[in-house]
Order: C-alpha cells, then sequence, then structure tokens
C-alpha cells in the first residue's frame, strides 16, 4: 500500500510538471528578473559597413523578422495545453470503463502518448521564443540616425553593435584574487564601435565600453556548523566608458584648448570627462559613467559637447 | 532538406510507428474490454473442506456436491442441501468406481478401528478394511493399474500402502520420513503408473506391484501433480517445493524438463487450458506469497506466459471456461479470501471477496445450470458466473493510433508553419570598393587596437582571442566580398584546418586551437 501511495504520488507530481510547463508555454510565463547587469535580451552581433540607410533598414527587418518569427510561434501556444486536456480526454474513457468493471490500458497508454507530444510541442514552441531586443539597439539606430546627415555623401559607417552580452567568458579581459583567494573576474564589453568619415571632414571614431566586475563562486567553511558551503557569485557593478576621437579637418577647424562646456571633469548627463587630450589635430577623450546603463542621448550629448572644441577657420 | 519538409518527414516516420504498433494490438487480440462477475444462487455453511467436487455420487444422472473436511463427508444435492453426512476423524478421501456400477463412489481413509477405509456407494457407507499396518492418514488415490485398480493409502510418515478393492493388502513402501504430499497417476507408454511424493522430497513413480520405476529427490517438497501435458502416453510429473523450486520431471525417467525457481513456496499447481490449443498444455502456480504464474508446455520444455499476484497463500486454482470461447480461465482463491479471474493473457478480473480463506473452488452443472462453486473457511457458495465484453474493442487501439497520428501530423503543420529563426549575427555591408576598403581599413584598426589593449594588460586571454577572431573572421569576410565584386585584393587571411578561425597569412601555429600550420 505504502507503495502504492509512493508511485501514485511520484506520477502526481509528474502530471503536475507536465501540466504547470504546457500552462506556462500557453501563457508565455516571462523568465524571473536575472541578477543585476544580468538581464538576458537578443544576442545579436551586427557589423556595420554601410550607408545609415541601408543599415537602419536591415535593423528594422531584422527586428520585424524576429516578430514575425515569435508572432507565429504565439499563434499556437494553447495547442499543447489542449493536447494535453485531449490525453486527459482519452485517459477518462479508460476511468469510465474500469468504473464498469473493465479493467484496459488502451486509452491511458493513447492519453500518455498525446502527453508526450505535447511536451514535444511545447518545447518546440518555447524554442520559438526570442528575448527582447536591448534597448541599445534601439539606441544604436538612434544614433545612426542622428549622425546620418552629417557623414560624408557615398561613405559608409564603419564598426560593429556587439549585443551578445556584456559577461561572457570571452568579454573576461582580466582575473585578480583577493587575500581570502577569492577569483573576481573584470569584464570589457565594447558593444559599440563606430567610425564615420564626416560631411566637413573630420573622422569620428566612437567606441562605448562597459566594463563590469564579478565575483566567482566559491567554497567556505561555516564558522558555526563547520561544513562547507558554496557561495554564490555576486555581481560587483558596472560602469561605462565612451572613448571618442575625433580627427579634425586642418582646411576648416582648429581646435581649441578647451571649453567652458568641454574639459576634464565636466558631466555631460551621465557622463564625466575623465581624460581630454586635444594634441596633434585630434580631440581624443574618454568619458566615464558611473550607471548602470547609458541611454544614446547621452552619448550624443557627449559627442555634441565635443565639438565646442573646434573652432571653424574663417572663410 | 527544407526545414519545412523535415517535421512532416518525422511526422510520417512516427504515424508509421504508431500505427503499426497500433495495428499489432488490434490484430493480435491482446487488447480487449472483458468483465467477469458472479450471481450467488445459493449459500451454506460448511466448514474449511479439504476436498469438494462437483460430480454425480447418488447415480441418478444428475451431479450433486461432494464435501469433505477431516472429520466429516457430504453429499449435498444441487440446491446445497444435504442428503448424506458420515461423521469421521482425521479422513482422507479420493473419488472413483470402485463397485464397478458406473457411479464414482467415495474411499475413505481414516482412524477408525485402527487405520481403516471405508466404501460410500451411493450414499451406502461400507467399511472395506480396518486396523492396516500404516500410520495417520494424509493422502489416498485409485489408481487403475493395468492389472487392475488399487487404493493406495499414504500416512504422515512417508509411508505407502497399497490395497486391493475388498481390502485386502498388496504392497507397501516408504518414500522418505514426512507425510505423504501427492498422490497421482502418471502414465509410462501408456501404462498407468503410480506417482508419489513426500514433503521430505522424494518423489517417485511405481508400478503396479511396489516397485519403484525411479526415485528423485530434490527440496522440501509441497506439492505434486502428474499431468500428460503434450498427450504423447508419457506424464509429466510437477512439483513445488518450500523454497520455490518449480520442476517439471518426465514421468518415463525422472530426468528434469523444466526447472525454475520462483522465490516464494509454491502452494498449488493446476493445469488450466488457457490458450484452448490442445497440442500445447498450460498449468498455473500458485505461491504462499500470492504469486501466480502461468506456463505453457510445448511437449519438450516449458515457458512462462505471464506472471499476476493475489494477496495472499493461493489456496486454490481452477480452470473454468467462463466465457466459454473454448479457453479455459483460472479461477484463483487466496487465503484472505480473494477470489479472481485470470485471463489467458494475465489480465486479473475479481470476483467478491469472501469472508474467509478459500480452500476449494469446482465447475460443474448442478441442476440445468452450471455453477462455479467457492468454498471458504466459513460456507460453500454456488455461484452463477457472468462475463461481457465490448464488442469489437479490440479495434480500440487502432482508433487510439488514429488519434495519436493526427495529433502528430497537426503538430507537424504547425511546426512547419513557424518561420526560421533569423540570423543573429548579421553584417551591413556597402559593396562598393571604396566602402569595402575602409571597412578593411577599419578592421585593420580595429585588430591594431586590440594588440595594443593586450600589450597595455587591458585585455587579455580568453578576450583578447575571442574579439581578434571575431576582427579576422570580419576580415575574411571582407576579402571575400572583395573577390565576389571581382575587385583585385591580397588575401591576407587563412583559416585553421583544425577549428576554422580565421588567421593571419604566415602565421606557423593556430593560436585559437594550437594546432601547427603549413602554409
Amino acid at each position: 500500500m505504502d507503495a502504492l501511495i509512493c508511485v501514485g504520488g511520484i506520477l502526481f507530481v509528474g502530471v503536475l510538471i507536465i501540466f504547470f510547463y504546457l500552462l506556462n508555454t500557453a501563457r508565455k510565463k516571462n523568465s524571473p528578473p536575472a541578477a543585476p547587469g544580468k538581464k538576458d535580451y537578443l544576442p545579436v552581433y551586427i557589423s556595420l559597413a554601410d550607408k545609415p540607410l541601408s543599415i537602419m533598414q536591415g535593423m528594422d527587418k531584422l527586428r520585424r523578422d524576429a516578430q514575425k518569427m515569435e508572432t507565429a510561434g504565439d499563434k499556437w501556444r494553447w495547442v499543447p495545453m489542449i493536447i494535453f486536456f485531449a490525453g486527459v480526454g482519452l485517459m477518462l474513457i479508460d476511468g469510465i470503463l474500469m468504473l464498469l468493471g473493465y479493467s484496459d490500458f488502451i486509452f491511458i497508454t493513447g492519453g500518455l502518448v498525446l502527453w508526450v507530444a505535447a511536451v514535444v510541442m511545447a518545447r518546440s514552441l518555447r524554442r520559438s521564443d526570442l528575448q527582447d531586443f536591448s534597448p541599445r539597439y534601439k539606441g544604436t539606430k538612434e544614433i545612426l540616425y542622428t549622425l546620418r546627415d552629417d557623414l560624408r555623401p557615398n561613405s559608409t559607417f564603419l564598426g560593429h553593435l556587439d549585443l551578445t552580452g556584456a559577461m561572457l567568458p570571452t568579454k573576461v579581459a582580466r582575473t585578480s584574487k583577493d587575500a581570502q583567494d577569492r577569483t573576481t573576474e573584470y569584464f570589457r564589453d565594447e558593444w559599440l564601435a563606430l567610425k564615420a568619415k564626416l560631411y566637413d571632414g573630420n573622422i569620428l571614431r566612437v567606441s562605448a565600453i562597459q566594463k563590469s566586475k564579478k565575483r566567482k563562486s566559491y567554497w567556505k567553511r561555516s564558522r558555526i556548523s563547520g561544513k562547507m558551503k558554496m557561495k554564490p557569485e555576486k555581481f560587483k557593478g558596472t560602469e561605462h566608458d565612451l572613448k571618442v576621437r575625433i580627427v579634425a579637418n586642418p582646411e576648416v577647424y582648429t581646435i581649441a584648448r578647451a571649453s567652458p562646456t568641454f574639459k576634464q571633469g565636466s558631466s555631460i548627463g551621465k557622463y564625466t570627462i575623465r581624460q581630454l587630450n586635444t594634441e596633434g589635430g585630434m580631440i581624443t577623450f574618454i568619458a566615464n559613467s558611473p550607471f548602470e546603463e547609458v541611454e544614446h542621448e547621452n552619448i550624443l550629448q557627449v559627442l555634441q559637447s565635443a565639438y565646442s572644441l573646434l573652432q571653424r577657420k574663417a572663410a | 532538406m527544407s526545414r519545412k519538409i523535415i517535421p512532416f518527414v518525422v511526422a510520417f516516420v512516427l504515424v508509421c510507428l504508431v500505427m503499426a504498433v497500433s495495428g499489432v494490438f488490434a490484430f493480435s487480440g491482446t487488447v480487449s474490454a472483458e468483465k467477469f462477475g458472479a450471481d450467488v444462487a445459493w449459500s451454506q455453511p460448511y466448514n474449511a473442506p479439504e476436498s469438494m467436487k462437483i460430480i454425480d455420487l447418488t447415480g441418478d444422472g444428475k451431479d450433486d456436491l461432494f464435501l469433505q473436511t477431516t472429520d466429516n463427508v457430504s453429499i449435498w444435492d444441487e440446491n446445497g442441501n444435504s442428503l448424506f453426512n458420515f461423521g469421521y476423524a482425521a479422513s482422507k478421501t479420493t473419488l472413483g468406481d470402485v463397485s464397478g456400477d458406473g457411479v464414482e463412489d467415495i474411499v475413505v481413509y481414516y482412524n477408525g478401528q485402527g487405520m481403516s477405509v471405508d466404501i460410500i456407494d451411493k450414499g451406502q457407507q461400507k467399511t472395506i478394511v480396518t486396523s492396516l499396518n500404516i500410520g495417520a492418514p494424509s493422502r489416498v488415490a485409485i489408481i487403475r493399474f493395468a492389472s487392475g485398480p488399487q487404493i493406495i493409502l499414504g500416512d504422515n510418515g512417508g509411508n505407502l500402502l497399497s490395497i486391493s478393492l475388498d481390502g485386502e493388502p498388496l504392497w507397501d513402501m516408504s518414500i522418505g520420513n514426512a507425510e505423504i504430499r501427492g498422490l497421482d497417476d502418471a502414465r509410462i507408454n501408456g501404462q498407468i503408473h503410480l506417482a508419489a511424493a513426500s514433503y521430505s522430497g522424494v518423489v517417485a513413480v511405481i508400478d503396479s506391484n511396489g516397485n519403484p520405476v525411479w526415485q528423485y529427490s530434490q527440496e522440501t517438497l509441497r506439492r505434486m501433480r502428474a499431468f500428460d501435458l503434450n498427450a504423447d502416453g508419457n506424464s509429466e510429473i510437477i512439483t513445488g517445493g518450500e523454497y520455490g523450486a518449480l520442476n517439471v520431471l518426465s514421468a518415463v525417467n525422472g530426468n528434469i524438463l523444466f526447472s525454475k525457481t520462483i522465490g516464494q513456496a509454491v502452494s498449488e499447481v493446476r493445469e488450466v487450458e488457457l490458450n484452448g490449443d490442445p497440442s500445447s498444455r498450460e498449468f498455473v502456480v500458485g505461491g504462499k506469497e500470492g504469486g501466480v504464474w502461468a506456463y505453457s508446455f510445448n511437449g519438450s520444455t516449458a515457458s512462462q506466459m505471464w506472471s499476476g499476484s493475489l494477496s495472499d497463500k493461493v489456496n486454490e486454482i481452477a480452470g473454468i471456461d467462463v466465457n466459454e470461447d473454448g479457453k479455459e480461465e483460472a479461477v484463483i482463491g487466496d487465503d484472505s479470501g480473494n477470489v479472481a479471474v485470470f485471463t489467458e493473457s494475465g489480465i486479473r478480473n475479481n470476483l467478491p471477496k469472501r469472508p474467509g480463506g478459500i480452500t476449494r473452488i469446482d465447475v460443474g452443472r448442478l441442476g440445468n445450470e452450471r455453477f462455479v462453486v467457492v468454498a471458504d473457511l466459513y460456507s460453500v457458495e454456488a455461484n452463477k458466473m457472468k462475463f461481457s465484453s465490448i464488442p469489437g474493442f479490440q479495434y480500440a487501439p487502432l482508433l487510439v493510433g488514429v488519434i495519436v497520428s493526427g495529433v502528430i501530423l497537426i503538430i507537424a503543420a504547425i511546426l512547419a508553419s513557424i518561420p526560421k529563426k533569423p540570423e543573429l549575427k548579421v553584417s551591413f555591408q556597402d559593396k562598393s570598393r571604396e566602402s569595402l576598403e575602409a571597412e578593411r581599413r577599419m578592421l585593420k584598426e580595429s585588430i591594431a587596437d586590440v594588440e595594443r589593449l593586450r600589450k597595455s594588460g587591458e585585455v587579455i586571454g580568453d578576450a583578447y582571442l575571442a574579439r581578434l577572431k571575431r576582427l579576422r573572421a570580419d576580415l575574411a569576410e571582407n576579402e571575400a566580398a572583395f573577390k565576389t565584386q571581382g575587385f583585385p585584393i591580397k588575401v591576407e587571411t587563412i583559416q585553421c584546418p583544425n577549428c576554422g578561425g580565421t588567421l593571419e597569412l604566415g602565421m606557423d601555429k593556430c593560436e585559437y586551437c594550437g594546432q601547427v600550420l603549413l602554409s
């Protein structure tokens, strides 16, 4: 009897797991919020070597294709649940037959096969789910849109937009160990690199870099119980660097040493200018932001402010 | 193959599989919806009969019900009313026509004036012998040897005594020193012999003069039955041991034809014609822990057909063709009062539970109807068996198969309708020569930048290699675009033959996988 209750309990739990798996598929339940700095977005990598319009159209098309796939999958999300209940229906036939005194399991078997089919379909539908596009995707498009008219005719934007993730193993720039032998990983994610020849003859290079820090999980002996316990990994923070170099067209511009609005230490939006070099006919600076996310408006604002160092020569 | 076709190909294979399995189940007849039941015709109190048989004992042409306990022998009519009733002490009985009138008589071996034997012929009790030189009764049998019938008495000390039908002792012998657990007639080349077995584990086949043809010893023995399972004129002797040994022996020479350990004491063995095919006979074995096994004997050895279980020690097994399909069902009763019908395929159907442990089950015609008579510790009950089945249910697997196949095809159609996942590594590339050259310059600048970061210690290890690999791959794509457009290009990249990573021309070793390059 105990064995029967045990097996029955296991089967009941199994059925519940299948039911909620299919229910969550039907509801399209979003994954729970990830730890800070780890929210999963669609891992997109775009090589940029085209005219602004083509790039923006391409970005729109990619978004449309993703949406199309997701919509096509969403239409059928309730089907696995319906198949599950069809399986229950088949099993009920055997239930009714049993109540009438007949012992038979063929409909139960059919019902179980339908459940397996429902799970397989639900899994396939879930695989058609795509994560959200990162806000940086839209932000980059806005940057390209804003700069489109400043681009020299027939020239292209060059660079990349890397939204595959800021904390991938391949983006561990270096690691360090503390006195307790705990490993901290330093990530460097150059998510945007852009080079453009501008209409006024200047060459603009922009790199947006996210630097993150994470302490890896480690084993520690509890002081109270003496047991070894695993401490989970810990996100230790993130910051953003914006590296910009503007090679000024000497025929059009002279570069001022400083500007009241753009000098080392000035804050522009979420950024603060950390390094500034105006020598050699180039403006090179690094702006830093301690914020977790920096919107495209801030990048454009910094670029606009940097232009205040350029003084147009008299005609 | 197109990703729109693949789901349908997979679905087609699955549908074929499902329908094949459904077909096998449907046409092999393994699936059926059958229901067995029983209506009680009458019930009479009678305590724990050791022996029970539906048989004509009065010579009126109608079957009566014979019942025997250790202290009583009774004959009941078709309605359960007592016709004759005899008191005995420590009695054992067997049935056979002793008087030669064509009507079965009851032979009673009991403790009266010493060990005695009575014959009850049509209700008339007659003592044929007293003061026999043998121990307390354990078994009795009438064996119809070629030389004439003999009454064989077996006592609780392993002794056998043969007497003639008028009580004259003929021969005696001993097989072991524990009680006789089985007396049966066994055929050797069509000639009837005595098969006897004692609890000590000795099995012997004995001729009409009391000479053993052969003798065999095994573990402590609980049951011995002899059947001619393949109708070749030579019987097979089935023995069941205290520790689970199940053996089938040839009555001719005692050779073991089949042997198996069933894991519990064998409490009962009966022949049941389960599959309705007389060329192979089946026997059902019951265990002390409630296990039930069915075996088929094909002439040379036995193979297991199915196994099942009841809740307690199996006390009785009877072969009854309940649904009159030419195949007997095994009706099995246990020590807790459960009665179940096991079909040819081993499917169990419970009949109403009885208040006491089942002691005997028999089937036969009482009056004008066929009854299954079940005896338990407290009463004897005549049951009218009921059987019903859903016509055409054997084809239910085909229906289930069609439903499952339909669902599989629907799923395939839905999955095929979902567009392909978009490529998430995309390249927007202007194909003009100026653009390609600009892109090339940019990539080289980026590579130089990564090298500079490595030297400054800002990016090292895997991150450096991963970034470099990606930029070099972009450079290779750029070269490919040059070639596609027909622009001259000096190739500066190669692919690692091992990992496929893009490397700069002239490198001797792959930076990513360590492969040595011969370029």
